[in-house]
């Protein structure tokens, strides 16, 4: 086990918990706090994965998580990053994307060929002779893809979402954060502040202002102190803002939890990413931003490098160089800029350390040994001009190379609001504007540095969101910060032997952004999809700002015109479990669930309700479905339609609205009568059908498809929101349960459950009638229509007694043969005696004349919803028309659902229902098919699943009982 | 994921509502009388505005009822709901 | 018309192959052509495209290789394929139900075959096989109606079963609530790479002499007694015998410009982007009851396609509501991706017709042609739309595969149903 010792006072570990892991099957120790890359780095281990394409080493960049160079593999979880994701006891941790070891990988035999493999390469070759492509060169390439593994064993785990509502979210707890959340909160405002890291402070916890290094501490301390005094500031480390939607909606992720939160006031000071120097080598182990060495000492204990050599082009290289120092690193500095740029108190300061400063220099190449593992010296001279540097070279051996020459703003958040981003070419100023309302920023995304700048920039963004939220305060709105320029403006240096990396995700270099341009791919969103730069894992983070600022000198032009990048959510890479949630599943059961439970039925699932298809032991669905058909047939059937759509249309106007609606008459439709309804569009459609009960003048009480009535309730309402008439529409489809007795026994049954006074003979109760008596004790709706062509009560009562009735029903009935039947034995019911079903055997383009229902169409009304299409359509008819068909039973092979009609071996049509009628002795269906051919008595031909083709006789559609004789029992 | 003011519940989340297309596409007065092209295109055409534009949303999680929002489809930015048969409000300025 | 124009240039155009590739390196690939030239407008063209997507520039690579319409500009507002062509999920397939549409996407998807050889540029088509699942009853049944359909075409497709489902896409959850009961599956259908498809037109119409102008907007067209006679844009105006509109999204804010109005309405759909993993996914699988579409891509990223949200906006920006609609089920139907980083997210603005069916069209203004109404599945389609599109504009009469797609159905109701079973 390898174990080194820390530096003291480090915020984030507790060295009294030593935690052991494992990496690449080696064991580790780290320390309670301790991330997988800290853990490592601390032990010396600073290889952490091989990259994308040349596989090259890579280790620790940023230390923010920030980057892909420290994506790892846990135990099913491919591109962990290491460093953000804390060690636990017994830690499985493996590298990614090698082929050997990572130390050793096989694969790194690539970079020699890599002048073969030019940006865009793929374009240009593997597609000659056809067809190669797909059994040569794809399964290579497939190969090579992705990073890390997924399991795909894994079941998903646990997650789930809440909500939150604030007057003001701020997102980074950093020094403009932390002062904007207490100014609000001052004033009364409700504040969330949101930061990823596990505590509060941001910069303040490892960089310095002033040369002792006290300052920002000793801030941090007083305003966290603060702000956990404050009750009205609600704190989330270890969280992400992650993405901005209209009107402040914020995708706020913790852990396994997304938070939904509505903000009326946004305030982003997510502060700044610093960017990489591109020299040869930039890429390597040992190579990394100074903030990620300011981390590792001062969150972590641990010195980066021995030997440090500080690349820095503004003022915070001076504070990595202090601190290095201090910590007891020898540090040279190179520095871009000259002399007098450069002179500022943390300059001094390293002046009076007696640190060596070579001003006006740049690196020309990091040196590294044989397998490049870890950088072992630096290679630079006198910067000659804008990306050169002089022929003669100095050479210092050092282990770490921190670069500090520049941030670009953490702008994701902002543009994903449809903010511009602005660059000032000559100061390498970025400015962010065109904000929604009541978005604000605060700190460095408004170009601010200076730390008293910054906490005041903070107050100033508060009073914005004070002002919008209309809150008098007495904030200063307005304060002039000083503009600190901390980006050379041309951190970019050439080298024979490229290896000069603008994105170390893609494994990008100089000369391919420029290939790229000049291949005429010029604008940046071109060069960005042909080179693939920013495409990668860490989204461009710190390949966006160098890679405008090549496409805008290749096409002279300035990086303001080439424009940076655009921004879309997720800020983070985010699981895809956080995303979804909890799934739900939402089902309907009717009220009587449970008693087609008990009683055999075999549940099937419609739309989101289960009803039982039939009922038996299942041991033949089709000889089950057939007698339940036979029983209804002979005796007595009773199925549950709780699920049918129920609709209460109120008021003067109500025959009236029907009439608008619905295809067929109302206004004269006496009362106690039950009428048919057929819904068309306004493109001549149909689109529903049910009945319509008129239990007064006015008042009906109407059904609807089960799959259609919330969509029929929504139309009407929409309609009478413009119609206006004297109506109240009610859905109670969930208020009454329903079932349906039928055949011939059905009046028998029936009787034996109402009392005395209540007439349901043939005369007084005829078909189409409609009564309100109790059943068995219960209030009912009772009308009588003859969907499966027997003589049929439909019964409604009240869902809470639907089960008692239900049982009363099949109680009294069981001396009449009764037996319950499901819906499959439904469908083949109506089927024999004719009835078409909406979706079933109707699409999004059927017409009342294809399926024959004309006669539902009346033609005195002046206007209904559909009619003039209807007109339209039926002048230039369709080719096609529904039509009834039978076989010989005696067929081998039975046709199905969707089979076509074929005529001169073309698509005609298809069939929509059939069966082997258990009835007629003979299959039966519907079918679509050429309307010439419609006639009765003509043939069509029927193609079935094993290729046999049947010659299928038209005949009327009423197979069963044409005239109706039975169902008016 | 904007917020709309349903004039008769008030200010709710996006998910509350369902939307349904342009409003105030007048059925033709007399729906006989016009000629198949006049009434194709109220039936199938729309004006698809790049900007401010009127349309329909429901409460359809709330009180059920229907409205019209005049809302900008280069931004999403609402400026103002009203009732069916309300005036229509004007276009905003900064169009 | 006038006579081709020789390639503009003084080389001839360099040609794509391995042994470019070698030839090139050993100059450091500092002798790459520009794929395209980056002319300024001329004053006149026979032809103006309106759009540079891949639908726009197929339909000037094929005016210009199959006709014989001599000058041809392609005039796009950004830059080159920046609008739908680049967001979508790639797939191809052509397994649609009524004859109009399945004689045009069949025409696409043959010349998606050979487009990499006849354009010389590499558009990665791969048929990997695209499964369409069946979970309920319906589904079922409107899969066999495909099936059945397809096989009267010709084009092959099997109806399977949940074990063979199981076998081909083993990290599918069968019996969840989206329980799978079958699937159709259409081997020769899969993916191809969508920018490599816009810039081999591009290339490859560039060789032919046709302009591709990025950055010029059109604010208007000029029009004279119902006769259109070219187009206003941020560049000067630009005379034209016949100007072509393929503009996607905004289709009807250009026809707005020439003072009519289009049947489409523009939503946002939505597609997601994983972080790149080992290969693990290789069918193309479609849900399309519950508006979930997943690949991979030879980078290792997973693709997932989403239905679109329902309303009218601009802003290439939809709702989380429907993130989190399309990832729920995505995750129920394959709980290993719970684990997968999301990278990124897009919305293109598809523009819908009511029947789902594209539209290739005259409009009221003569020599004004528009091809739109693609919705969410255009991109499968479009060589096969240049190449219609190019030889109605060239001949002045829609293309017989074009005719059905007119706009004039939606006046004499003679639609296309494929609205029936909606399919991207």
């Amino acid at each position: 086990m390898v174990k080194r010792a820390r530096l003291p006072g480090a915020l984030l570990i507790d060295q009294k918990q030593p935690i052991t892991f494992t990496f690449e099957g080696k064991t580790y120790q780290g320390y309670a706090g301790d991330t997988i890359a800290s853990a490592l780095a601390g032990a010396g281990q600073w290889v952490l994965s091989r990259s994308f394409k040349y596989h090259r080493p890579r280790g620790i960049l940023t230390m923010a998580g920030q980057d892909s160079n420290t994506l790892v593999q846990l135990l099913g979880m491919p591109n962990v990053l290491a460093d953000k994701t804390l060690i636990t006891d017994g830690l499985q941790v493996e590298a990614q994307n090698y082929t050997g070891s990572l130390m050793n990988d096989k694969e790194a035999e690539i970079s020699k060929v890599a002048r073969f493999l030019p940006v865009g390469f793929y374009y240009r070759a593997f597609f000659r002779p056809k067809g190669i492509r797909n059994r040569i060169w794809e399964p290579i390439i497939r190969a090579k893809a992705g990073l890390g593994k997924v399991d795909t064993r894994h079941r998903g785990g646990y997650y789930d979402k809440a909500y939150g509502h604030y007057d003001v979210v701020v997102a980074g707890g950093g020094l403009a954060g932390m002062s904007a959340a207490i100014s609000a909160a001052q004033h009364g405002a409700s504040v969330l502040l949101v930061d990823e890291n596990p505590i509060l402070g941001g910069a303040m916890n490892y960089a310095r202002a002033d040369i002792k290094g006290k300052r920002l501490r000793a801030r941090c301390a007083q305003l966290r102190q603060t702000i956990a005094e404050s009750a009205n500031i609600t704190v989330m480390t270890d969280t992400v803002c992650n993405a901005w939607y209209v009107d402040h909606w914020l995708a706020v992720i913790k852990g396994c939890r997304l938070h939904k939160v509505r903000a009326k006031q946004f305030i982003l000071a997510a502060g700044s990413l610093e960017q990489p120097a591109i020299f040869h080598n930039n890429d390597l182990p040992g190579v990394m931003m100074g903030s990620a060495a300011q981390r590792l000492m001062n969150l972590y204990g641990i010195l980066p490098g021995k030997n440090a050599v500080v690349l820095t082009g503004n003022d915070d290289g001076y504070g990595v160089a202090l601190e290095l120092r201090e910590a007891g690193a020898q540090v040279q500095i190179i520095e871009m800029r000259d002399l007098a740029l450069a002179q500022a108190t943390l300059h001094d300061g390293c002046v009076a350390a007696g640190l060596r400063i070579h001003y006006g220099s740049a690196i020309y190449a990091a040196k590294a040994d044989r397998n490049m593992h870890h950088i072992n010296g630096v290679e630079f001279g006198k910067i000659a001009g804008k990306g050169t540097i002089a022929k003669e070279h100095q050479q210092i051996s050092c282990d770490l190379i921190c670069m500090s020459v520049g941030y670009t703003p953490t702008y994701q958040l902002a543009l994903q609001a449809g903010g511009k981003l602005g660059y000032d070419d000559d100061t390498a100023i970025f400015s962010i504007e065109n904000l929604p309302k009541g978005f604000h920023l605060a700190g460095s995304l408004n170009g601010v540095f200076a730390t008293d700048d910054v906490q005041a920039d903070g107050q100033r963004a508060a009073a914005q969101a004070l002002d919008g939220l209309e809150i008098t305060h007495s904030l200063a709105a307005d304060f002039l910060p000083v503009m600190v320029q901390v980006n050379h403006p041309w951190p970019i240096f050439e080298h024979p032997d490229d290896k000069n990396f603008v994105d170390f995700d893609e494994d990008l270099m100089v000369k391919d952004i420029r290939n790229a341009v000049k291949e005429g791919y010029n604008e940046l969103e071109l060069v960005k999809r042909f080179s693939t730069v920013g495409m990668g894992p860490s989204q461009g983070r710190h390949a966006a700002l160098n890679a405008a600022r090549l496409v805008a000198e290749a096409t002279d032009r300035q990086v303001r015109d080439v424009g940076v990048t655009t921004a879309r959510p997720p800020f983070s890479r985010e699981t895809l479990g956080v995303m979804g949630g909890r799934v739900f599943s939402p089902e309907r059961l009717t009220p009587m669930h449970h008693r087609h439970a008990e009683l055999g039925g075999h549940a099937m699932r419609v739309g989101a309700w289960w009803r039982p298809g039939h009922y038996g032991v299942g041991v033949d669905r089709v000889a089950e479905i057939n007698s339940e058909v036979r029983n209804v047939r002979e005796n007595v059937g009773l199925i549950d339609v709780s699920t049918l759509g129920g609709l209460e249309i109120l008021g003067a106007d109500a025959a009236q609205f029907l009439n608008r609606v619905y295809t067929f008459a109302y206004l004269k439709q006496p009362i106690g009568r039950a009428r048919y309804l057929l819904m068309t569009n306004e493109a001549g459609t149909v689109i529903d059908d049910g009945v319509a009960c008129r239990m007064a003048e006015d008042r009906f009480y109407i059904t609807a498809t089960s799959s259609g009535v919330d969509r029929v309730c929504r139309q009407m309402l929409w309609l009478n929101a413009q119609w206006h008439m004297d109506i109240n529409i009610i859905n109670v489809t969930a208020a009454y349960g329903g079932m349906n007795l039928a055949g011939p026994n059905a009046r028998k049954v029936l009787q034996k459950l109402v009392s005395d006074e209540v007439d349901i003979s043939a005369e007084g109760f005829p078909y189409m009638g409609l009564r309100e008596f109790q059943v068995a004790g219960i209030p009912a709706i009772v009308f009588r229509v003859g969907f499966v062509g027997e003589l049929g009560y439909e019964i409604h009562v009240p869902a809470t007694a639907a089960e008692y009735v239900w049982d009363q029903v099949l109680a009294v009935g069981q001396e009449f043969g009764i037996q319950p039947f499901g819906l499959e034995t439904q469908r083949v019911l109506r089927l024999e005696k004719g009835h078409f079903i909406v979706g079933q055997d109707t699409d999004a383009m059927s017409t009342a004349e294809e399926i024959n229902m004309t006669w539902a169409i009346t033609q005195k009304k002046p206007f209904f919803i559909g009619k003039r299409s209807i007109e339209l359509r039926n002048r230039a008819l369709s080719k096609r028309k529904k039509v009834g068909f039978r076989l010989p039973s005696g067929i081998t092979s039975m046709p199905q659902e969707s089979n076509l009609v074929l005529k001169n071996n073309k698509m005609t049509g298809f069939i929509s229902s059939v069966w082997l009628s258990p009835t007629l002795n003979a299959v039966i269906g519907f079918a679509y098919c050429a309307r010439e051919d419609a006639q009765i008595g003509n043939h069509i031909t029927i193609k079935c699943d094993d290729g046999t083709l049947h010659q299928a006789e038209i005949i009327s559609p009423h197979f069963y009982d044409p005239d109706n004789a039975r169902q008016k029992l | 994921m904007f917020i709309i003011d349903c004039p008769w519940c008030g200010a709710r989340d996006q998910s509350e509502f369902s939307t349904h297309g342009e409003a105030h596409i007048v059925r033709p007065e007399d729906p006989e009388t016009v000629d198949d092209t006049e009434w194709g295109q109220y039936v199938f055409y729309r004006n698809n505005v790049k900007g401010w534009y009127r349309e329909r949303w429901m409460h359809a999680f709330g009180c059920r009822r229907w409205f019209n929002v005049l809302r900008n489809t280069a931004s999403d930015a609402i400026a103002t709901t009203y009732v069916p048969g309300a005036p229509r409000p004007s276009l905003p300025e900064d169009t | 018309m006038s006579a081709k124009p020789n390639r503009v240039g003084k080389k001839p155009p360099q040609k794509y192959s391995i042994f470019s590739l070698a030839h090139q390196a050993m100059q450091k690939h500092t002798g790459w052509q520009a794929a395209w030239r980056s002319p300024e407008p001329q004053a006149e063209y026979d032809v103006i495209i309106v759009g540079g997507g891949g639908h726009g520039l197929a339909t000037a690579y094929y005016l210009a290789k199959e006709t014989n319409v001599g000058r041809i500009a392609v005039l796009e507002k950004g830059w080159l394929a920046g609008g739908n062509t680049a967001r979508n999920t790639t797939i191809i397939r052509s397994n649609y139900l009524c004859d109009e549409s399945a004689k045009l996407y069949g025409h696409a998807h043959q010349l998606w075959e050979g487009l990499s050889q006849d354009i010389n540029y590499n558009v990665m088509f791969s048929p990997r096989g695209v499964l369409m699942l069946s979970h309920n009853v319906h589904d079922q049944q409107v899969a066999a109606r495909h099936f059945h359909a397809l096989h009267l075409n010709g084009i092959e497709s099997h109806l399977l079963g949940p074990e063979e489902i199981q076998e081909k896409v083993p990290l599918l959850n069968m019996h969840g609530r989206y329980p799978v009961l079958g699937g159709l599956y259409q081997p020769r259908a899969g993916n191809a790479h969508h920018n490599a498809l816009a810039w081999g037109y591009a290339r490859a119409a560039d060789q032919m002499g046709v302009d591709i102008i990025e950055n010029c907007g059109v604010t208007g067209f000029m029009i004279k007694n119902g006769v259109v006679k070219g187009v206003k844009t941020v560049k000067g105006v630009i005379r034209a015998s016949k100007v072509g509109v393929v503009a996607a999204g905004h289709s009807s804010v250009l026809a707005e410009m020439a003072g009519f109005k289009m049947p489409l309405e523009s939503m946002p759909l939505q597609a997601f982007v994983s972080e790149p993993v080992k290969p693990c996914f290789n069918t193309v699988v479609m849900s399309n009851s519950v508006h979930v579409y997943m690949s991979q891509s030879d980078k290792g990223e997973l693709v997932i396609g989403a239905g679109s949200d329902n309303y009218v906006s601009y802003t290439q920006r939809g709702s989380f509501d429907l993130t989190d609609c399309t990832i729920s089920p995505l995750i129920e139907l394959y709980p290993f991706v719970s684990r997968l980083r999301m990278l990124r997210q897009w919305a293109g603005i598809v523009d819908i017709t009511k029947d789902r069916s594209p539209i290739i069209t005259k409009t009221p203004i003569e020599n004004l042609y528009f091809n739109c109404g693609w919705g969410t599945g255009g991109f499968k389609a479009t060589p096969g739309s240049g190449h219609v599109f190019a030889h109605s504009i060239a001949a002045g009469e829609m293309h017989k595969i074009a005719v059905p797609f007119g706009m004039d159905r939606f006046t004499t109701g003679a639609l296309i149903n494929e609205a029936a079973a909606v399919m991207h």
